[in-house]
């Protein structure tokens, strides 16, 4: 105590923040900046896992960027399988953040019945984690009773009379001359719909906890100056959700992006493959390029996002 | 929606013109309003039929659950198949309610620590501008874009030279610093004015007494959130990667090994399908209900 007195306030302000900061960035340092260093270190070298000449646990060889020539001059699918998990992260990306706001929107609002729609409409939340989408895939599988085709073909018969043809709308889509680009993103989008869903739980409350915090003050004066309800929208709700719509930006690559092709394609060079150099050069090259992505979109909607203090 | 209040008429005059005007234009018609509640309903329905599928199958006796064409509902609801799993995992070597005590150990303590680590983190990070926290933040950001199950080999490295191999402590521990909480917390943070942390300052609170009687409770939505979230991916975990004793071994993980045993364990099966699916849930309803009544007033008076 009496050391502290010697010190001036803002380093005292500075030591205390220190401290504040200090469980989360021991660990943090201790068991992610770790990781990464250890994974940065493997994609460079020549990995070899087990007992050999003497060696215990693992050891590293530098080779020379081989690993990284390999993945991009030699390796059958890998830049295949980045430009797709990057192109499926950018179209579900506008989708999950519209749906998941139109979502807190609605679950914000005063309604009769609200407290069931709400305990309804938040289940994506719960569907999209992995303990509860495998105890539903288990359950679907009881039912179908691992007779897939047999049910695959009740399913056909039962459909026979109610399919709709798509390919009629889209003949008269393209008539209307309605750009094939918007007619793929339009047809991608529906056919996303389930990802979309089960992809936008956390979001979801995250924009309403965003919408909650957003001061009754504000809404009243707008009420008072006569504003519209669509006016109150686009003055008060969308600036003040703003930063979070950032945030959700944020949140929804990276749990896309650990959900894709990509990712598993690592996943499987090291652990079945037992390549470890290979396997970390495509997490690390993937890494990299969501991170780029992510500096872009933040760069854009930045210019845009309203921070209230 | 530009009308101006012309001279000799009254306030009130004008306010009824208003509201006559924006009674006309923006109600929605009858018609538009089925439609969007028929949409509503389909969707609803699309979202809670998993779940509904999870609680019958429980409840099915096994010829029902094997029954073709499938069915949703159950027709004679019977608890054989909870009798069943506790049957079957009293005679196994770990007895049941052991795989729930386990998983609810490393969810509640990882969940807790997480929440409280990270909000510790974020509010120097967000409210003081300290040497290393620019740097600290970015870190976290790339930290968040990095596909954690390719790092298992190092992990473990980490884990076992830190000698807590084989320990709920190899689960929770990591999660305590897990950057996502941050990250959320900070973005939440920069929305609590300056002035409110002056005034409490001025109140004579200290920093501690900053953070949790002005900070914690203005951002109670938000680590309501990380909670949730946390507790879903701890929930989920199977610890196969650190966990090898039997008695330390979470409740996904004997999910996978009964579920493995097929057609002669489905009801048992099912059964632990509920569990598993229960418990996260009403820990989330819980948590959502408060969220969505936290009233949040700013407290200040300009």
């Amino acid at each position: 105590m009496k050391r502290n007195r010697m010190l001036t306030l803002p380093r005292k302000r500075a030591l205390t923040g220190f401290l504040f900061v200090l469980p989360f960035t021991a660990g943090f340092l201790l068991f992610y900046v770790n990781s990464i260093v250890t994974t940065v270190r493997m994609s460079l070298s020549e990995v070899t896992v087990g007992v050999a000449e003497g060696v215990r646990g693992m050891s590293m060889q530098w080779n020379d960027f081989f690993n990284y020539i390999r993945a991009f001059s030699q390796h059958a699918t890998f830049k295949q399988d980045l430009t797709s998990s990057l192109l499926n992260m950018l179209i579900d990306l506008p989708l999950i953040i519209f749906f998941s706001l139109f979502m807190a929107l609605f679950l914000n609002q005063k309604f009769r019945g609200r407290t069931v729609a709400r305990a309804i409409f938040f289940l994506p939340v719960i569907l999209g984690a992995p303990a509860i989408s495998e105890a539903i895939n288990m359950a679907r599988a009881l039912m179908v009773g691992g007779i897939s085709p047999a049910s695959a073909e009740v399913m056909a018969s039962l459909g026979a009379g109610t399919t709709i043809d798509v390919g009629y709308y889209l003949y008269m889509l393209g008539n209307l001359a309605v750009p094939p680009v918007l007619i793929n993103y339009i047809i991608g989008a529906v056919a996303r719909i389930n990802n979309v869903i089960t992809a936008s739980g956390v979001q979801i409350v995250i924009f309403v906890a965003a919408l909650q915090s957003i001061a009754p003050a504000l809404y009243e004066v707008a009420k008072i100056e006569g504003a519209t309800s669509y006016e109150t929208f686009w003055k008060i709700t969308f600036p003040m959700v703003s930063p979070l719509i950032v945030t959700n930006v944020v949140y929804t690559i990276v749990d896309s992006f650990a959900k894709s092709q990509i990712v598993t394609l690592s996943y499987d060079t090291i652990f079945t493959d037992y390549n470890y150099g290979l396997g970390a050069v495509f997490s690390l090259v993937s890494s990299v390029a969501v991170c780029l992505i992510l500096l872009m979109v933040g760069w854009l909607l930045s210019r845009r996002t309203f921070y209230h203090i | 929606m530009a009308v101006k209040v012309q001279r000799g008429q009254t306030f009130s005059e004008y306010w009824e013109f208003r509201r006559s005007r924006r009674a006309r234009k923006l109600n929605r018609s009858r018609a538009g309003n089925a439609l969007l509640f028929g949409l509503m309903v389909i969707c609803g329905v699309f979202m809670v039929l998993p779940l509904v599928m999870i609680v019958n199958n429980a409840l099915k006796p096994p010829e029902e659950i094997f029954r073709f064409p499938p069915q949703i509902f159950v027709r004679n609801p019977t608890h054989e198949n909870f009798t069943d799993l506790f049957v079957l995992m009293s005679n196994s070597w770990v007895p049941f309610s052991r795989y729930i005590l386990n998983t609810l150990i490393i969810s509640g303590c990882g969940t807790a620590g997480h929440v409280l680590c990270a909000s510790l983190a974020a509010y120097p990070l967000t409210k003081h501008r300290f040497p290393g926290a620019k740097l600290l933040f970015s870190m976290v950001i790339l930290s968040m874009m990095f596909s954690w199950t390719v790092t298992q080999i190092p992990n473990y490295m980490i884990i076992s030279a830190l000698g807590i191999n084989n320990t709920y402590l190899a689960m929770i521990l990591p999660s305590w610093s897990y950057g996502l909480g941050l990250y959320l917390m900070k973005q939440f943070m920069e929305q609590i004015p300056d002035s409110l942390i002056e005034s409490a300052r001025l109140d004579g609170a200290g920093e501690l007494g900053v953070f949790w009687r002005i900070i914690m409770p203005n951002v109670k939505p938000a680590w309501l959130t990380l909670a949730i979230f946390q507790f879903q991916v701890l929930w989920s975990n199977t610890g196969s990667l650190f966990l090898r004793d039997e008695e330390l071994k979470p409740l996904q993980y004997a999910m996978q090994q009964i579920a493995a045993g097929g057609a002669a364990r489905a009801g048992a099966a099912a059964a632990v399908a509920f569990v598993l699916a229960a418990i996260p849930i009403t820990f989330f309803l819980v948590c959502q209900s408060s969220i969505l009544e936290t009233m949040t007033t700013s407290g200040l008076k300009e």
